[in-house]
């Protein structure tokens, strides 16, 4: 089974998240961060396969700790779930800072599985 | 499903991959030039004007165009012939992964048609704002989306009433609203009743029953839904060549008196009719 970080300041959708990722039975949430500098502790602290990353969040945002991820393990597994997704700019900006994929709010459940298993 | 670009929804159907994506974003950096190296390509604007002109922006907060108007180097002629250039000359998405060897030419007519066919659910519909509102076309969107976005999350039918100017914005509810930047200036408000709140936490939670979560739950879940049409705001605006920045949402729940509205701000005012009776409302503060 996939470890899993979710990284987003909304409670409602880690909770969102975390049903859809455990109720798949192919993933575990093992930490959940509401912030960037969060989920960059927490990665270092449970070496997750994957990270669920948002990108509006308050203190540090998503794309800056993505970049910081990536500095630290290139090999990080992380995919953007964000409502500014469709935001050209900000999509490519992911992809190009190392991010495995981007999925766009709203997104069904299994649009979510199929991208996770993907990467 | 949500409201896409086009290189993204390319990459979703496994036609391009992500590394050719990056090397068309490339290529289009190269190529499409910015408003000041259209000016100089044109020989609108001199090496010297442009500085004059970045020496100006440091004490006022104006766009170059905006700016060389102001000191009278650039006609507003000029402005519309720079802008014409650069949208005529500017290097497409699609056009860009034809470029760099990921789609044929034969193919893009036919994936641009997908697309606009996968997008059609999200096209606007014409709203009427008043004259004295700056950057409308933006207003209309996050209309238009805050109700589709009922229909699409929520489950829920969502009829816009129609627009109104106020002087303040109504109370009594559960209130969540957004800060717009970028190259608008605005707050999204949106007002729920708590029956309306628990429809939507149904939606964003995708829990048949809600009645066990706590206030804080419920009200993020309102949080969540303008976060949602807010970013879908943010990528249709963008499509139309409209920069919109989001900062996260935040939540009030004013009494009666409601929220005032800022001096040099005007507040634009959608009823939202719903089924069973249920209201919600949409005021956009936009400053002038």
């Amino acid at each position: 089974m996939k470890k899993v970080v979710i990284a987003d300041d909304s409670i409602a959708v880690a909770r969102q998240l975390e049903k859809i990722l455990v109720g798949s039975g192919e993933f575990e949430v093992v930490a959940q961060a509401r912030n960037g500098l969060e989920a960059i502790k927490l990665y270092q602290q449970h070496h997750p396969d994957l990270v669920c990353m948002d990108m509006n969040m308050p203190g540090m945002d998503g794309i800056t700790a993505l970049r910081s991820l990536v500095a630290l393990d290139k090999n990080a597994k992380v995919v953007m779930v964000t409502s500014l997704g469709g935001v050209g700019d900000k999509f490519t900006e992911a992809l190009r800072l190392g991010a495995k994929g981007v999925i766009s709010k709203p997104f069904e459940a299994e649009e979510l599985l199929q991208l996770l298993r993907s990467v | 499903m949500a409201v896409k670009f086009f290189g993204q929804f390319l990459l979703e159907k496994g036609v391009v991959s992500r590394e050719a994506i990056i090397k068309a974003v490339e290529l289009q950096e190269s190529v499409n030039l910015k408003f000041g190296e259209t000016a100089l390509e044109l020989k609108l604007l001199t090496e010297k004007d442009i500085k004059k002109i970045h020496d100006a922006q440091r004490s006022e907060d104006l766009m170059l165009g905006d700016m060389a108007v102001k000191l009278g180097i650039l006609t507003k002629d000029q402005i519309s012939q720079i802008l014409e250039h650069q949208q005529k000359s500017h290097l497409r998405i699609g056009e860009a992964l034809v470029r760099v060897g990921a789609l044929t030419a034969e193919e893009l007519p036919g994936y641009l048609k997908e697309f606009s066919a996968d997008q059609a659910k999200y096209a606007t519909s014409r709203i009427v704002i008043p004259a004295e509102v700056p950057n409308a076309a933006v207003w209309e969107i996050c209309a238009d989306l805050t109700a589709k976005m009922f229909i699409r999350v929520v489950g829920v039918q969502c009829r816009l009433g129609d627009c109104m100017l106020v002087d303040k914005i109504p109370g009594n509810a559960l209130i969540a609203g957004i800060d717009l930047a970028g190259g608008v200036s605005a707050r999204y408000h949106l007002a729920v009743s708590d029956s309306l709140r628990e429809k939507i936490a149904k939606g964003v939670l995708m829990e048949e029953d809600v009645a066990g979560e706590s206030e804080a739950v419920l009200d993020d879940t309102v949080l969540e839904f303008v976060n949602i049409v807010c970013g879908n705001v943010a990528a249709k605006a963008a499509q139309q060549g409209q920069d919109v920045e989001i900062l996260p949402p935040l939540s009030q729940r004013p009494g009666p008196e409601g929220l005032p509205v800022p001096s040099g701000s005007v507040a634009v005012f959608f009823p939202l009719h719903l089924p069973d009776s249920e209201r919600a409302e949409l005021t956009l503060v936009v400053r002038r």
